[in-house]
């Protein structure tokens, strides 16, 4: 069974690269999982493993797996595209190499920090070599440095490919766009006692990232995914991808004023981040519907010339990259504006309204994409021509899909009822907070949200099951 | 129709948030107006060839 | 060739020029709001306090106010009052004292990770209670059931005893877990709590004062 990923018929070091990176990604998305269950569990059960893996830390873990495996599968992706794009081997991917087992020795080792060691004392050492306290880039500082080494690393090996390759837009993008994005992180790594200073700059990280530079990622590889899997012309991709670049930036920039409503900084941001977040669904229309036209032009296309085959040469990617063209409008589009207005949010702010959204927008936007470039991966290790979907494939798109949904609309239910009861009634009070977290209501939303977990889980083994065997199967099939 | 000014600080953003709307009205308009002259400058360019 | 047939719409350079422009400009305008909004959020000073001059984020010394978060009929939304003196664990601190004892509790805040249970200014785990003004809480004011069940008779002293032995005084089935939280750290974490009670937050969270007055009178939605 394992063979399918160890044979590879590869045509450039880059995408063998690549390959190592989806690899790990695959193994911390699992471990995202199985913390969420955990964090999930804690909800209904408290006594569950109380002061002895705590809510904290399931739930730091929960989510560093979650930024880490797309960060690895993002690496990935750029490492799959990059010969195909510039026209040449990766420059220096020696070092490219040693910078992953860098990176994956680092991670493993912070992880295991976080579960053995969990909590230091309130000392600089503990944010040196523990943890940061600091939602999503939790990393120690040690860490930190290693990560921005890395990733110098990374970002050399695209650049000078790019400088010396052919340049096409979607490089140009990806190579602009990545330096932001690795910029960014150094606005994270630094301490102040003043907590409004500190979230200031961690929004610059956080929305900065998934509001701005990781869309427009997205929006660079759907345009080179699109290309390769049902082969779109170059120059109609290329112009969406500017206008994505356009409509995506020019909203998400300034839409970083929804998160600066309420930590202490100007009233003024009520409505900077009101209007231009309330923009931010704009381009993900746009990409919803640049990716279902270019689907049913280039398959029109074919018809016409009297070829009755799909156009679509690796099925379970495509797959995925349509759910990701719904994921990414519901997910980070309906239900980010859900709550964007500061009318709304000054209710919603921090109750597990944001929980929901947070699970479909990561999920719709990001896991979505990714996971689809993880079975282009699958086809070129395995030099398949045509690559479909089987019944796993199926299972596994669906199965997620249908668990991440189940979880979003119970965490929305729950939210809306915190909202009420908590919020606007009781006013955000210890008591006032207790009080809605025992309502029947929330408790059955809660519940349904882990009968959801377990279904995402269930789905997920598919997914690895099908990634691990389908390009041995496909192979069989085609010989 | 013109708010006094509320918030703790008075600054230039501050000022410019003066009721409904004003400021992100006004940096939405800065912003899409330059596009009218790229747009005049590209299809000049289309036209011109 | 004349060109007729192009439309500027489908020319890629013109897309390309106006996402650089947008993208140029959003990003200058973002730098220049940071750096107005910086100016407003930087702490304030004990100068300040004693000047009575509003800050949004007031000095480390504002543990030694009284902190009130009441309805403005100007701003239209609750915002926190710095009244008189008084005494925290029993004394008055000094700016440096002040500045020390905020800079333990915001490193012991990060470092017990707080964030991944609580939410502090709205962000953070939605597990336990938002701890924006959790220093104003009315659990923890002397007709509250904290100050009795931890047997202490100032906010600070039973915030500081439960922190420490969170377990051994559960108010509900989900429990705080015991975080090997020191007698020092948790007179910081008070400090810090009472700090970002003072931070001016745009009226979040909203209702929160009418709440507290309630509780004042004896209406209580406890169980």
């Amino acid at each position: 069974m394992l063979t399918s990923i160890k044979t590879n018929s590869f045509t450039n070091e880059g995408q063998r690269l690549g390959m190592m990176y989806y690899r790990v990604a695959v193994i911390l998305f699992g471990a995202q999982l199985l913390m969420g269950l955990i964090a999930a569990i804690q909800f209904l059960v408290p006594g569950f493993l109380f002061e002895i893996f705590d809510f904290s830390v399931a739930r730091m873990v929960h989510i560093n797996a979650l930024v880490v495996w797309m960060l690895y599968a993002m690496i990935g992706s750029v490492y799959m595209m990059i010969t195909d794009e510039t026209g040449l081997e990766t420059i220096n991917i020696g070092l490219g190499k040693i910078a992953f087992w860098i990176l994956t020795v680092a991670v493993t080792i912070v992880v295991l920090v976080y579960i053995f060691v969990q909590v230091g004392a309130g000392t600089e050492e503990s944010i040196w070599l523990i943890h940061e306290g600091r939602e999503y880039i939790e990393a120690p500082r040690w860490a930190d440095i290693g990560i921005v080494v890395v990733v110098l690393i990374f970002y050399w090996n695209v650049f000078a490919t790019y400088i010396k390759g052919t340049q096409t837009g979607i490089m140009t993008v990806m190579v602009a766009n990545l330096l932001a994005l690795a910029g960014l992180y150094l606005a994270g790594m630094f301490f102040t006692d003043n907590i409004s200073m500190d979230q200031f700059w961690w929004w610059w990280v956080i929305h900065l990232w998934v509001e701005a530079t990781w869309e427009v990622f997205v929006g660079t590889l759907a345009a080179y995914a699109l290309i390769r899997l049902i082969g779109a012309k170059r120059e109609i991709v290329e112009m969406w991808l500017w206008i994505e670049v356009l409509m995506l930036f020019g909203s998400g920039i300034l839409g970083m004023g929804h998160h600066y409503f309420w930590i202490g900084t100007p009233e003024y941001w009520w409505e900077i981040g009101a209007l231009f977040s309330a923009l931010e669904p704009v381009p993900l229309i746009a990409m919803f519907v640049h990716v279902l036209y270019d689907w049913g032009k280039e398959q029109g296309a074919a018809h016409a010339r009297g070829e009755t085959a799909s156009v679509i040469t690796n099925g379970p990617a495509m797959a995925w990259i349509v759910t990701n063209a719904f994921g990414n409008f519901l997910g980070a589009g309906i239900w980010g504006f859900f709550h964007t207005l500061p009318q709304v949010n000054i209710y919603t702010h921090g109750t597990q309204f944001t929980a929901a959204h947070g699970h479909l927008a990561f999920f719709g936007a990001y896991a979505t994409i990714l996971i689809g470039m993880m079975y282009y991966g699958v086809q070129k290790a395995n030099g398949i021509e045509r690559m479909k979907m089987t019944f796993k494939t199926k299972m596994g798109i669906f199965l997620i899909t249908f668990g991440v949904m189940g979880m979003t609309i119970a965490l929305t239910i729950a939210g809306y009822e915190q909202v009420l009861v908590e919020r606007a009634e009781l006013g955000a009070t210890w008591n006032g907070f207790f009080v809605a977290q025992e309502l029947a209501w929330y408790v059955q939303a809660q519940t349904w949200r882990t009968v959801m977990g377990v279904v995402t889980l269930i789905g997920f083994v598919y997914l690895v099951w099908d990634l691990l065997t389908i390009g041995k199967k496909t192979q069989e099939v085609e010989a | 129709m013109i708010d006094a000014f509320t918030d703790v600080v008075p600054s230039f953003f501050g000022m410019l948030n003066q009721g409904p709307m004003t400021l992100t009205i006004f940096l939405h308009t800065v912003i899409i107006l330059p596009m009218f002259w790229i747009y005049k400058q590209e299809k000049a360019k289309l036209e011109g060839k | 060739m004349a060109n007729e047939n192009l439309s500027v719409w489908t020319s890629i350079p013109f897309w390309r020029r106006s996402a650089a422009w947008v993208t140029g400009f959003a990003s200058i305008l973002l730098i220049w709001l940071t750096f107005d909004t910086l100016g407003q959020i930087s702490m304030g000073t004990d100068e300040d306090l004693k000047a009575g001059t509003i800050k949004r984020v007031p000095a480390p010394t504002v543990i030694n106010y009284n902190i009130d978060y009441q309805m403005s009929k100007k701003r239209g939304h609750e915002v926190p009052i710095i009244g008189a003196k008084e005494p925290f664990f029993g004394k008055e601190w000094s700016v440096e004292e002040a500045a020390e004892l905020l800079h333990l509790g915001k490193l012991t805040s990060q470092s017990k990770n707080c964030m991944n249970c609580h939410t502090l200014l709205g962000n953070g785990a939605y597990f336990a209670p938002d701890l924006t003004k959790a220093w104003l809480d009315p659990m923890w004011s002397d007709k509250g059931p904290m100050m009795p069940m931890t047997g202490k008779s100032t906010r600070e002293e039973a915030m500081a005893e439960f922190l420490i032995n969170p377990s051994q005084y559960p108010t509900h089935a989900r429990m705080m877990p015991n975080l090997g939280i020191t007698a020092d750290e948790a007179k910081g974490l008070v400090a810090f709590l009472k700090h970002m009670s003072s931070i001016d937050t745009n009226g979040f969270p909203r209702n929160f004062s009418k709440t507290a007055e309630q509780f004042k009178l004896g209406v209580s939605h406890a169980h």
